[in-house]
């Protein structure tokens, strides 16, 4: 008897979920990401080699031909144009520079850009992301074939300090 | 005294915020905040890279002269110089100097923003630096230059950069 009595005084609790800790935790996320908002977000693919120089500039990036310079190769706009062999690039050679694949795509570029009607639409610069390593030696030649290409304004990208 | 001991826990067990609401916001404005977040800022510098150009001649003007500053960067020293089409070459001399680099890069371009600061006071209208590193300089090296170069303690000093190898 002393069994169903118990049972019978059992009545059921709804049960009460504590939100107060995720909502500490929300609370902090949503700090942290109203910090890193940005107005632009884009997606860059570059490989995790590159090591970018950091610097006091404020300018933002504007929407223009990516040429990226990692450790191991150079990628226009996404497409390996030459190869990095010990700091010396391999596919662009200085005498030689309207033989390079980096040279007859920008050329390729400038053209297409020409012929749009629309100069809003027109990308004039070259936004360049290099590894902070890299030697002028190596920069001034891919710069140079750049300009030669009819590119001879360049954003240097850099990580906010 | 019972009875006030009474209504102040009664009041205490009303006390019973919804959360739900809430959460219900943050659920929906979390996904939103992630796909606009920047995890890395990422900055500019407008730089140029000298090439053939017709000259454009408009004369001097007498309140408006502008030098061109020359920065040369060498694996243990900065040589600057200052060139102008409109000043003798002797009257600019006095601007040259070379900056041997320390232990600490700070020092140096501390030093080099000194003394482009100095240029800057007697040619005000001057907005034009070009950078000339070795071919050994790295990359962050000549980044660290163009940022002193182009701003000091917030004011700036020749904010068009250009970059070149040594002709020669």
């Amino acid at each position: 008897m002393a069994f169903g009595k118990r049972k019978h005084s059992r009545q059921f609790i709804l049960p009460k979920l504590q939100i107060t800790s995720m909502m500490d935790m929300f609370t902090i996320i949503l700090i942290f990401l109203l910090f890193s908002f940005s107005t632009k977000p884009q997606t860059f693919t570059f490989d995790k080699d590159v090591k970018l120089p950091e610097s006091t500039a404020k300018t933002d990036y504007n929407e223009n031909i990516k040429l990226v310079l990692s450790q191991t190769c150079l990628r226009l706009e996404g497409d390996v144009v030459a190869t990095l062999k010990n700091g010396k690039v391999t596919g662009l050679d200085p005498d030689k520079p309207k033989e390079s694949s980096l040279y007859k795509k920008l050329k390729a570029y400038r053209e297409e850009a020409e012929a749009l009607e629309s100069i809003a639409k027109r990308k004039e610069n070259i936004l360049f992301l290099c590894d902070k390593h890299h030697s002028f030696k190596t920069i001034n030649n891919i710069v140079k074939t750049a300009a030669m290409a009819g590119y001879p304004n360049f954003e240097f990208a850099v990580l906010k300090k | 005294m019972s009875r006030l001991g009474q209504r102040g826990r009664k009041a205490r067990e009303e006390v019973d915020i919804d959360l739900v609401p809430i959460m219900n916001m943050f659920l929906v404005l979390i996904p939103f905040l992630l796909m606009s977040a920047c995890f890395f800022h990422l900055k500019i510098i407008n730089t140029s890279v000298p090439v053939l150009s017709e000259a454009t001649d408009d004369g001097p003007k007498k309140n408006n002269i502008k030098v061109t500053v020359i920065v040369e960067i060498t694996k243990g020293s900065i040589e600057l110089s200052a060139m102008s089409d409109s000043i003798e070459n002797g009257k600019l001399d006095k601007f040259s100097t070379r900056i041997i680099k320390g232990m600490e890069e700070e020092n140096t371009l501390n030093q080099l923003a000194l003394s482009l600061e100095v240029i800057k006071k007697a040619y005000p209208a001057s907005d034009t630096l070009i950078i000339i590193p070795n071919e050994s300089v790295i990359y962050d090296t000549i980044i660290q230059t163009m940022d002193v170069a182009r701003y000091f303690k917030g004011f700036p000093l020749f904010p068009n950069v250009v970059l070149s190898g040594k002709v020669g």
